[in-house]
């Protein structure tokens, strides 16, 4: 099958070395392969990451606000305190995550030091650098970053991430950018799939993404790493949606412990990413979920408003 | 049941409720082929991911893949997959492996599990601690020689000239061996912290011919005892150094991850033990069937 990822990890060509001269990028993408089929979610304290670890999360998100109040309350939202991130590790056995700015390889030094198991390079945070991703591959922690197109996607994996996800519109409960960002990808990959060598080459030069790995994607049909669908995910069966469009697991922020009933509903998500394709499953977990997330329909925000547009 | 008596159709099932499924199912692909090659028998393959009971049923063998236990066990507990499975390994003791988060829900007694405990399936009388070496940042790759496969299938397989370059994620070790004992492993639970798993009675009916031996510590991880912090030291057997890898009659475990590798050998010959099994259990259940 064209769609599987292949058990031997290659970026491109190239298996860049990190600090220590050693080629981790195995061991960095192995941990994304082992949250595969799995719900990963925002808490911001030690008592919902214990809530998300007895729902069946395969990893929590540590952050300091859920993208919901980051949108409502505004100004500029940084990397979260470290001594809340340690408590959250000392709580939960589980993969901690978090989250640093764009740009921000200081945040992402810090969060190494205390020993996270994941960093997420997030646009939900307030971007700190206008041209410049973090370069991730001298880290011995891995990077999860966010993606719109191809391009990007290969971007973030040239500079190191060992890890995908869409961006969706985070906060909003609206599903619709994670599907839109999830089917560009894949549109590409199947376009890209039928290019010749030559065509791959200008196509390399307008999505501004590495010859190698764009060969490399194409011939593999599909993203060379895991690839996880994020921003907007709010119920099961919106899990299970970005399952069958071909994503790997799911991260699920504000629209958990920003609904009625937190435990049931991550549970409920936890099961539908599993069972993605039995529809009786998923109508059985569906059953009296109580009030989902509000929501902000994404069609009528302001561009300004939208966080997935930061990032390069 | 499922697959036909006498035929040399095997069908082995990767339980698939949350991680890693996929790259087992590509890696037992790969080692069928290279059986294809050697074999005297041609076997009919088939390897099929699992979800339910009846998916289970078909099985004659079973792969727990890596991932998070925690994660695996929840899941299972609630869409109740957790007796069948616990049917599958320890009543009917159907040849069953477990990697990493596979090995933990394979052990009897596990320790460093989430607040409250975790369920566990249980099979091999071993006590595993739960992330052994440290969070994702002390995951690491090393070269191991792995005498087993060479007595099996020979000079290709000879880990000491070409290792089995094995990863470690957030991995699990096998830290004491435990006595068999026909029922749970009651003096372990009595530990703090420590959970163990139900016990269960071996069918004798369908488990014809399936001794329950002592657990064989299959590879051990040489230099990295010295590393383990000291307060978990004291707790380690002294002459058990990083026990990796274990079998109890046809259950296995590795706290690693060959399914990562892209290297078959370990799955060519358990491929090759499930093979021996299989055919055992048919003739048993053939001569049962005559008498």
């Amino acid at each position: 099958m064209a769609t599987e990822l292949p058990t031997r990890t290659t970026n491109g060509e190239r298996m860049p070395l990190n600090a220590a001269g050693e080629d981790n990028f195995t061991v960095k993408t192995g941990l994304a392969r082992m949250l595969k089929g799995g719900v990963i979610m925002d808490v911001v304290n030690a008592e919902q990451a214990r809530i998300a670890e007895e729902a069946g999360a395969v990893a929590v998100m540590a952050l300091e606000r859920v993208p919901a109040d980051i949108r409502a309350e505004g100004g500029v939202s940084r990397m979260s305190d470290p001594k809340m991130i340690r408590e959250i590790m000392a709580t939960v056995t589980i993969p901690v995550m978090a989250k640093a700015r764009i740009g921000h390889f200081v945040e992402c030094q810090i969060l190494e030091a205390i020993g996270v198991d994941y960093i997420d390079e997030s646009e939900v945070l307030t971007p700190a650098d206008h041209a410049h991703h973090v370069e991730k591959h001298p880290f011995s922690v891995p990077f999860v970053c966010g993606c719109r197109n191809l391009g990007e996607a290969l971007r973030r994996i040239s500079e190191g991430a060992a890890m995908i996800r869409t961006k969706g519109e985070a906060g909003t409960g609206d599903v619709v950018e994670a599907v839109r960002h999830m089917r560009t990808v894949s549109a590409e990959i199947n376009a890209a799939s039928r290019m010749s060598d030559m065509e791959l080459r200008v196509l390399a030069k307008e999505i501004q993404a590495p010859y190698d790995l764009l060969k490399e994607t194409a011939k593999l049909g599909r993203l060379p790493v895991v690839n996880f669908a994020a921003g907007g995910v709010a119920t099961p069966a919106d899990a299970a949606l970005m399952m069958q469009l071909g994503c790997d697991g799911v991260f699920v922020g504000s629209g958990i412990f920003k609904s009625g009933d937190a435990s049931k509903r991550a549970k409920a998500i936890v099961q539908a990413v599993t069972h993605y394709n039995d529809p009786k499953v998923l109508a059985e977990v569906s059953e009296d979920l109580g009030e989902a997330m509000v929501g902000l329909n994404v069609a009528s925000m302001d561009a300004k408003d939208k966080m997935q547009g930061r990032g390069w | 049941m499922g697959s036909q008596e006498g035929s040399s159709a095997i069908t082995i099932g990767v339980l698939a409720l949350q991680g890693a499924f996929n790259e087992h199912v590509q890696l037992l692909r790969e080692a069928a082929q290279i059986l294809a090659t050697k074999d005297i028998i041609q076997r009919t393959w088939t390897f099929k991911e699992i979800r339910n009971k009846p998916e289970l049923d078909s099985c004659d063998a079973l792969i727990i893949p890596g991932g998070e236990s925690t994660a695996i066990s929840l899941v299972a507990q609630r869409c109740n997959m957790l007796e069948p499975l616990r049917d599958f390994v320890k009543v009917i003791r159907k040849p069953t492996w477990g990697t990493c988060a596979g090995l933990i829900l394979l052990a009897e007694a596990a320790n460093a599990t989430k607040k409250g405990g975790q369920e566990l399936i249980g099979g091999l009388d071993v006590r595993v601690n739960r992330n052994h070496f440290g969070r994702q940042i002390e995951s690491f790759q090393a070269d191991l020689n792995l005498p087993f496969l060479q007595q099996a299938d020979g000079k290709d397989f000879d880990t000491s000239q070409k290792p089995f370059r094995a990863i470690f994620i957030r991995a699990p070790i096998v830290e004491k061996v435990l006595p068999h004992v026909s029922g749970a492993q009651t003096g372990q639970a009595s530990l703090d912290e420590t959970v163990t798993a139900p016990s269960r009675t071996i069918d004798e009916n369908v488990a014809k011919g399936i001794k329950l031996a002592d657990v064989e510590i299959m590879a051990t991880l040489p230099g990295r005892a010295a590393a383990v912090q000291d307060d978990k030291k004291e707790k380690l057997d002294a002459e058990a150094g990083d026990i990796i890898a274990v079998r109890q009659a046809n259950v296995f475990g590795t706290s690693f991850h060959p399914e990562l590798t892209g290297d078959p050998r370990i799955h060519v010959w358990w491929l090759e033990q499930v093979s021996e099994a299989v055919d055992r259990r048919r003739a048993l259940a053939a001569e049962t069937a005559e008498s």
